[in-house]
């Protein structure tokens, strides 16, 4: 059963206010592989990530799974991406458990009424005791850990993440790389923003550096 | 799925009561303000108060839904919603719907305790009712709709009710030339027909048209 | 496909100069004989006198501001599903156009009515409908004004444009059959009068007059539209500098 996955951007550009956020962009990216997006800031980095989510219009140029054009209904792209952007996408009336709850409903890969998976991610994630916590009462460490537990919830191939490992202590760094490790192992591939060079702690890592247009 | 969203919804609400009984308050706030400045003239009260509590309601609509995405917008919900698979239509008609049940439904309950104390007869304010059944979940929609619109937008005071009140005025009209008609004896049911017409355009399209538009606005 | 689409901007820029000024001269000339032909040549109403004639500026006014509109709209709804930017340009150049005929309606409208219903305004289904196309027309152009990305801002206007237009027969039907309610036939008197020919001469020419002057106005907005977007590229630059 082949289950290869592969993304590709394709020419790409996106303006905003008409300036040119980015252009002529092609990426290419299979099973199991790893893309580090890198660039200072401003340089188009959160766009170019929404694009690929489809959240973000692209003036030109088009992203295609597996040579089908994500635009196309046929494709079932949203079956297959997971993003977690920059914002925490967590409800600030809610306690974590029921953020996490709440969140694996719009998952389709994950199973929501399972909570004792729901309870194991949030131990991975050492964030087990502030379960009945309401959202608003964390930290911002904490809240991107529960950001981030959906990644340990989700059977999703395609990992779509905004700068997932800024701002976070060292422990949640290691348990995130060792979840990236997890995901590579099962067939996945991760898009992701970020400051770091993860070349040494994880394989097949590919790196996409973006400049800044406007200067 | 929709247990989860439900029990989410009812966990907003219920733990922010604030917005279950603001949205009353207010309403009444308003509608004791009416005859301070209108005088206390029995006749003059029992003619326009039909208008009055319509007024009010708009008023209480138009607050209630102006904010409805602003917080998911801040917090990253709205990409959520456009990057899951699920059926987000579903998930924002029961949103829509809770909405009115949590800002709408006080307010029309607490209609027949407006009624003894404006001394509205039993049969205008049964058409108050209704009107206000049929009419205020449109008016909540059309809200939504605005918020949805203007999603991010820094400087949105009073501009979201100034794009949207456009669009109540046919429920306004229909709903108050049904009151109009009762209180002097004429039929009434083409306004109902109308109103009920309206609801059941509005409501189905709406979480549709809100999904298209979320895709819209979340490049703002 | 790129290169294309700024060719289109391009190309309605470099050829529309002359046009437009020759268009100008035109409804000049135009609205010169309509006035003649309004004030001089139609002949006096029975009923109403001369203060009728204010119809000739009254009626083609109230029919495009309503005709905006819907340009308006369906060049929103191009705008949107196929991207298409001079027609995002259109769109939005649109609104202040159809605020100005709506305003203009409105004014002649309460002009009419102080001679023949004695007052200045009344709530009949026409004028309301009017000023509820004016609040339209506004709202699409605040909505415009607060978005700092234009091009985001003209997507949403489009489609608020595009609800909009379901909304206006609505809006006219219930005006009008709310005021059946209130006032009997005598207001339909003075709506288009079933007419003698040379009453109905003169309006109709009117409404070419004005819907020339529209298409003045609207190249030379349009225009502007280009410009102020694509001020800081280089095939403006050179054109200008010519």
């Amino acid at each position: 059963m082949t289950n290869n996955i592969e993304i590709s951007v394709n020419s790409a550009a996106c303006y905003k206010n008409n300036n040119i956020i980015f252009k002529d962009i092609n990426i290419l990216l299979n099973n199991r592989e790893i893309l580090v997006v890198t660039g200072p800031n401003g340089c188009g980095k959160t766009t170019l990530i929404q694009s690929i989510c489809g959240i973000q219009n692209l003036e030109s140029g088009h992203i295609s799974l597996n040579k089908v054009n994500i635009q196309h209904q046929e494709c079932n792209y949203l079956e297959n991406i997971l993003y977690i952007g920059h914002k925490n996408s967590l409800n600030d009336d809610l306690t974590v458990l029921e953020n996490l709850d709440y969140l694996c409903a719009f998952d389709s890969s994950a199973d929501s009424k399972d909570t004792k998976l729901i309870r194991k991610s949030m131990e991975y994630f050492n964030i087990s005791k502030y379960e009945d916590y309401m959202v608003s009462q964390l930290s911002e460490g904490n809240k991107r850990r529960v950001a981030l537990a959906r990644l340990f919830l989700t059977k999703k191939k395609i990992w779509l993440l905004d700068e997932p490992l800024n701002n976070l202590d060292d422990e949640t760094t290691k348990v995130l790389i060792k979840l990236f490790i997890r995901h590579q192992d099962n067939q996945g591939l991760i898009i992701l923003s970020s400051h770091f060079d993860l070349s040494k702690e994880l394989n097949n890592v590919k790196i996409f550096k973006m400049e800044n247009q406007s200067d | 799925m929709i247990k989860s969203i439900v029990k989410t919804e009812l966990a907003i609400y219920f733990r922010n009561l604030n917005s279950i009984f603001l949205p009353l308050i207010f309403f009444f706030l308003i509608l004791s303000v009416f005859p301070l400045i209108l005088g206390t003239d029995k006749i003059l009260l029992g003619k326009i108060i039909p208008g009055i509590i319509w007024i009010t309601v708009i008023l209480t609509t138009l607050l209630s839904s102006n904010n409805f995405f602003r917080d998911d917008f801040k917090n990253g919900v709205i990409e959520t919603y456009l990057t899951s698979d699920a059926s987000i239509e579903l998930v924002l008609f029961f949103r829509i719907v809770s909405c009115w049940v949590f800002t709408c439904l006080p307010v029309i309950i607490f209609i027949p305790l407006v009624s003894l104390l404006f001394e509205i007869s039993f049969q205008n304010s049964a058409i108050i009712l209704l009107t206000l059944i049929l009419g205020t979940p449109v008016l909540i929609s059309i809200g939504i709709f605005g918020s949805a619109l203007t999603l991010g937008l820094a400087k949105n005071n009073i501009l979201t009710p100034v794009i949207i009140i456009p669009f109540y005025i046919p429920v306004l009209i229909f709903s108050a030339s049904a009151i109009e008609a009762v209180s002097i004896g004429l039929p009434f049911t083409m306004q109902i027909y109308i109103l009920l017409a309206l609801l059941v355009l509005v409501l189905p399209i709406m979480p549709y048209l809100l999904k298209y538009t979320l895709e819209l606005s979340i490049n703002n | 496909m790129n290169i294309s689409k700024i060719a289109n901007l391009r190309f309605f820029y470099t050829r529309t100069e002359s046009i437009a000024f020759i268009l100008s001269i035109l409804s000049f000339l135009l609205f010169c004989i309509g006035i003649y032909w309004g004030l001089y040549i139609a002949p006096t109403d029975y009923l109403q006198g001369d203060s009728y004639r204010i119809m000739y500026v009254h009626v083609p006014a109230a029919w495009l501001s309503l005709q905006v509109y819907i340009i308006m709209a369906f060049s929103g709804f191009i705008a949107l599903v196929w991207k298409i930017k001079i027609m995002e340009i259109a769109s939005i150049q649109c609104a202040p156009i159809g605020a100005f005929f709506t305003i203009i309606a409105l004014i002649t409208g309460m002009i009419w009515g102080k001679p023949t219903w004695g007052t200045y305004w009344v709530w009949d289904a026409r004028l309301t409908s009017e000023l509820i196309l004016l609040f339209l027309y506004i709202g699409i152009m605040v909505l415009y004004s607060a978005f700092s990305d234009k091009r985001q801002a003209v997507k949403v206007t489009s489609l608020l444009a595009i609800i909009g237009i379901i909304n206006i027969p609505i809006i006219h039907y219930s005006v009008e059959w709310w005021n059946t309610l209130h006032q009997g036939p005598t207001v339909t008197k003075f709506e288009k009068p079933s007419a003698h020919i040379t009453m109905l001469l003169p309006l109709l020419y009117m409404l070419f007059t004005f819907n020339v002057y529209f298409l003045t106005v609207f190249i030379k907005r349009v225009r502007l539209g280009i410009y102020l977007r694509e001020k800081n590229s280089k095939w403006l630059e050179e054109y200008l500098n010519d």
